[in-house]
C-alpha cells in the first residue's frame, strides 16, 4: 500500500511540474512597446496563425502569408484552418499547453470572454506607432473591440444581415421584390402568401419564411430592435428580450409559426439541415454574406434586399471576425506586422476574393467588393454596404457564450411548439439574468 | 478456467519487463496519468487560457446544484435504463435467430452487423430522415397505416428515438458476443435434453440461459459504460444552434463546460462523477455475477 502512495506523489509532483508551464500571468507583464529590434537583427522569425474556415479557404489564407513574406523575407506564416468547432478546442487546447499560436481569428461576441482573461495583447502601442492606420475602417465594426485601454483586437471582416429572397418563388406568386422601406408588417404578408402547398398533401413544401431562432444574429435581434425593444441593457447586467416592445417581435415570429403557417417550426426547418434557402424551401431568408458562395450554385434565381422596418425602425445586426494576437506571443512585433498586412489594402482585396465578408477597409468594400460577383452571379451586393447605416452591433459582453446558451436553450421549446411563449420568455430572462449576474 | 498460465522463470522475466514496458508506460502515464490529472484538475477553477486557481471541492458541490448538469444526469440515466436492456435483449434475440441453419446466414450476420461500422455521423443523417415531422419515412408509414404522425424529436420523445438508434447502433456488437457464447454450448447438452424429451422452450430456459448467462453478464458490463458514455447519435441527432443539444446527456455536458464554457474544473468533476457512477455499477454487477453467473 505504502508503494502505491509513493507512485501516486510522484504522479502528483510530475503532473503539478507540467502545470507549472509559463503561461504568462494576465497583466503581470506591462504592454510591450513596439520596437524594431527583432526585424533588424534579421533572425528568421516563424508565427503560427489560426482560423476557422472550410478547407478551400486556406489558399486564400496562404496568398495573404505568401504575400506577407514578399515585404518580410524573414517571417514566415505557418497558417491553420479548421471548422469551427475543431477551430476553438484546438485554439483552448493550444492555450492550455502554454504553446498558443501567435496571431489568431476572433469572433466579435466572444471577445471579452477571451480578453478579460489578459490572454490577449493590446495591441494599442502598436497602432500609435502607425499614425493613420484606423482611419480607413469603418466605424461600427471598429468599435467592439475598443476597450478603455485600447484595442485587444482589430476587426478583418464584418456581416450585415440582409434579406436574401427567392426570385422565381415571387415572380410565381405574383410578389413583388421586397424594396427598402418595407416593414415586418408586410414580410408576414408576403411569407402568407408565398407558403405553399404545391403538391396538395396538406402540408407545406414551400415556406414563406425561416430563419435561425436559436441565435440571435439573423433574425431575432433585427426583430426586437426595429420593433423599439432591446437584446440586453448598456451594461449589460439585465437581459431585456422579455420587455414589452420585444414581446410584440416575438409574438410576430410565434403567429407566423403558428396562426400563419408561412414559417416553419424548429423540428421542421432541422429536417433541411439547417439551411432552407440552398434547397429552394423558402423564398425570404435573412443571412449574411458569408453564405453566397453557397447559394451561388443553387439552381434558381435570388437576390438581396434591406431587413424590413418595424414601428422602431429598420435594423439590421453588424457583427465581426477580427484578429488577436496572444499575450504570450513570443514575437509580438512580427505578429503585429503581419495584422497589419493583413488589414491592408493588399490583404484585404485577397481576403475579400473569399466572398465570404465585407472587408473592414472602406476603399476596398467600395472597390473589389462591391464590384464582386461570386459565381458569375451578379449580386446586389451594394445592399450589404448601405445596411452598416441602420445597423446594430451584435452584442459584445463578458460571459456572452453562457448567456446565449442560457437565452437560446431557453426560448427553444417555444420554436418547436412545446412550450407557451410568455411564461416562457419569463423564465428566460431569470435565467439569463443568472448567467449575467455570475459574470459581473 | 484457472487464469494462472506459465510463470516467467530467471532470464525470462527480465524479457517480460521489457516487452510490456512500452505497453505499460502508455498506461500509465496515459490512462493513469490523466485520470489523475482529471482529479486534480476537478479540484481546480481552470478556464485553460490562464494558470488554474484551487477549489477545493466547490466543483463537487456545483454538481448538485447546476440545473443544467442535473439535467444531463438525469438525461444519462434514463438513456442508460432504456438502452442497457434494449441491447442486451434485441442482441440476444438476434444472435439466437441467427445461430440456426439457415440459408445465407452470414449474409443476414453482415447485415446485423453494418451499423457497427457505418459512421454515426453518416448512420444519424439517414435517422434524422426516418424521424422528420413532415418529411420522415416513420410518419409517412403511420400516415398510410390511417395513425396519427409522431413528433418523434420533441422534448417528450427525443430521448426515446435516440434510445431506439443507439440500440440499433449495439446490436451488431453484441451478437456476435452472444454467437461465440451460443456456439459453446456443447451440442451433447442438447441431445441429451431431447431424448429426455424437452421441447424447445425447455431447452431454452434450462440449458441456453443458464449457459450464456457470462455472455449476458459480459454484455451487460459493455453496454452500460457504453450508455454512460453515449454521445455521438444522441448529438447528432438532437443537436441545434450554436453547439447546444436538446438531449443533454453527461458527456456532452463534460464537452460543453470544457472546450465551449472554458469551465475544465467542473467539466472534471463531471467526469469524476461519472467515472465515480460506472465504477459503482461495476462493483454491483461483479456481486451479481457471483451470486447468478454460471460458468461450465
Amino acid at each position: 500500500m505504502k508503494k502505491h502512495l509513493v507512485i501516486l506523489v510522484v504522479f502528483a509532483l510530475a503532473l503539478a511540474a507540467c502545470g507549472a508551464q509559463p503561461t504568462q500571468a494576465p497583466g503581470a507583464s506591462t504592454s510591450p512597446l513596439p520596437s524594431t529590434t527583432q526585424a533588424a537583427a534579421g533572425e528568421p522569425v516563424e508565427l503560427t496563425f489560426m482560423a476557422w474556415g472550410a478547407p478551400e479557404e486556406l489558399d486564400v489564407w496562404q496568398q495573404i502569408a505568401d504575400g506577407f513574406h514578399a515585404i518580410n523575407p524573414n517571417t514566415t506564416v505557418k497558417m491553420d484552418v479548421s471548422d469551427w468547432d475543431s477551430y476553438w478546442t484546438k485554439l483552448d487546447t493550444l492555450y492550455a499547453g502554454g504553446t498558443p499560436p501567435d496571431v489568431f481569428a476572433m469572433d466579435a461576441p466572444m471577445y471579452l470572454d477571451w480578453q478579460s482573461r489578459g490572454v490577449l495583447l493590446n495591441l494599442q502601442p502598436y497602432i500609435d506607432a502607425t499614425p493613420g492606420f484606423l482611419d480607413g475602417f469603418y466605424p461600427e465594426p471598429l468599435k467592439g473591440y475598443k476597450l478603455a485601454d485600447g484595442y485587444y483586437g482589430l476587426p478583418r471582416d464584418f456581416q450585415t444581415i440582409v434579406m436574401f429572397y427567392n426570385k422565381d418563388m415571387l415572380d410565381a406568386a405574383g410578389v413583388a421584390y421586397p424594396q427598402q422601406g418595407w416593414t415586418w408588417d408586410d414580410l408576414r404578408a408576403m411569407a402568407k402568401t408565398l407558403a405553399l402547398d404545391t403538391n396538395g398533401d396538406g402540408k407545406t413544401e414551400q415556406w414563406g419564411f425561416s430563419c435561425d431562432l436559436w441565435d440571435m444574429e439573423l433574425c431575432w435581434s433585427e426583430a426586437i430592435w426595429s420593433y423599439g425593444g432591446d437584446v440586453i441593457s448598456a451594461d449589460y447586467t439585465k437581459t431585456l428580450i422579455g420587455e414589452p416592445m420585444a414581446r410584440q417581435a416575438w409574438q410576430m415570429f410565434w403567429d407566423m409559426i403558428f396562426t400563419d403557417k408561412s414559417m416553419p417550426d424548429t423540428i421542421v426547418a432541422s429536417e433541411f439541415g439547417g439551411d432552407l434557402f440552398q434547397p429552394g424551401a423558402v423564398a425570404l431568408y435573412p443571412m449574411g454574406h458569408w453564405a453566397i458562395p453557397g447559394y451561388a450554385g443553387s439552381g434558381f434565381n435570388w437576390d438581396v434586399a434591406p431587413m424590413p422596418s418595424g414601428p422602431g425602425g429598420q435594423v439590421t445586426s453588424v457583427n465581426s471576425a477580427g484578429f488577436v494576437v496572444a499575450q504570450a506571443s513570443k514575437h509580438p512585433e512580427a505578429a503585429w506586422e503581419f495584422v497589419k498586412y493583413a488589414l491592408s489594402a493588399d490583404g484585404q482585396t485577397r481576403l475579400t476574393e473569399l466572398g465570404l465578408a465585407i472587408p473592414v477597409l472602406r476603399s476596398v468594400a467600395e472597390s473589389t467588393f462591391l464590384e464582386q460577383q461570386v459565381g458569375g452571379r451578379s449580386i446586389n451586393q451594394r445592399v450589404f454596404l448601405d445596411a452598416v447605416a441602420y445597423a446594430h452591433l451584435k452584442p459584445i459582453f463578458k460571459g456572452y457564450t453562457l448567456w446565449a446558451d442560457a437565452v437560446g436553450n431557453g426560448i427553444a421549446p417555444i420554436w418547436s411548439g412545446e412550450a407557451e411563449l410568455g411564461p416562457t420568455l419569463d423564465l428566460v430572462v431569470v435565467d439569463a439574468d443568472k448567467v449575467l449576474a455570475e459574470e459581473n | 478456467m484457472g487464469a494462472s498460465g506459465i510463470k516467467p522463470l530467471g532470464r525470462e522475466r527480465f524479457w517480460v519487463a521489457v516487452l510490456l514496458a512500452p505497453t505499460l508506460f502508455g498506461l500509465v502515464f496515459g490512462a493513469l496519468g490523466s485520470v489523475l490529472a482529471t482529479v486534480i484538475l476537478s479540484l481546480t477553477h481552470w478556464d485553460l487560457l490562464t494558470p488554474p486557481t484551487w477549489a477545493g471541492l466547490a466543483n463537487y458541490g456545483k454538481l448538485f446544484t447546476d440545473d443544467k448538469f442535473v439535467t444531463a444526469l438525469t438525461n444519462t440515466v434514463k438513456f442508460s435504463a432504456m438502452y442497457v436492456p434494449g441491447v442486451v435483449a434485441a442482441s440476444l434475440v438476434v444472435a439466437i435467430l441467427m445461430n440456426r441453419k439457415i440459408r445465407g446466414v452470414s449474409v443476414f450476420r453482415t447485415f446485423y452487423f453494418l451499423p457497427v461500422v457505418t459512421s454515426a455521423v453518416a448512420a444519424a443523417l439517414v435517422w434524422q430522415m426516418i424521424y422528420g415531422k413532415e418529411t420522415g419515412l416513420l410518419n409517412f408509414i403511420l400516415e398510410k397505416l390511417g395513425l396519427a404522425p409522431v413528433c418523434w424529436f420533441c422534448a417528450k420523445n427525443a430521448l426515446y428515438s435516440v434510445v431506439i438508434v443507439n440500440i440499433w447502433g449495439a446490436v451488431g456488437e453484441g451478437m456476435i458476443i452472444f454467437l461465440a457464447g451460443l456456439q459453446c454450448i456443447p451440442r451433447e447438452y442438447y441431445e441429451a435434453a431431447t431424448v429426455d424429451g424437452a421441447g424447445d422452450w425447455q431447452r431454452f430456459w434450462r440449458i441456453t440461459m443458464p449457459l450464456i448467462t457470462p455472455s449476458i453478464f459480459f454484455q451487460t458490463l459493455i453496454s452500460t459504460i457504453n450508455a454512460f458514455q453515449a454521445y455521438d447519435y444522441i448529438y447528432m441527432l438532437t443537436r441545434r444552434g450554436q453547439g447546444d443539444s436538446s438531449v443533454p446527456v453527461v458527456v456532452f455536458s463534460i464537452y460543453r463546460n470544457a472546450f465551449n464554457f472554458h469551465r475544465m474544473g467542473e467539466a472534471s468533476a463531471q467526469a469524476i462523477e461519472l467515472a465515480a457512477i460506472v465504477v459503482a455499477l461495476m462493483a454491483f454487477y461483479f456481486w451479481l455475477e457471483r451470486r447468478y453467473v454460471v460458468y461450465e
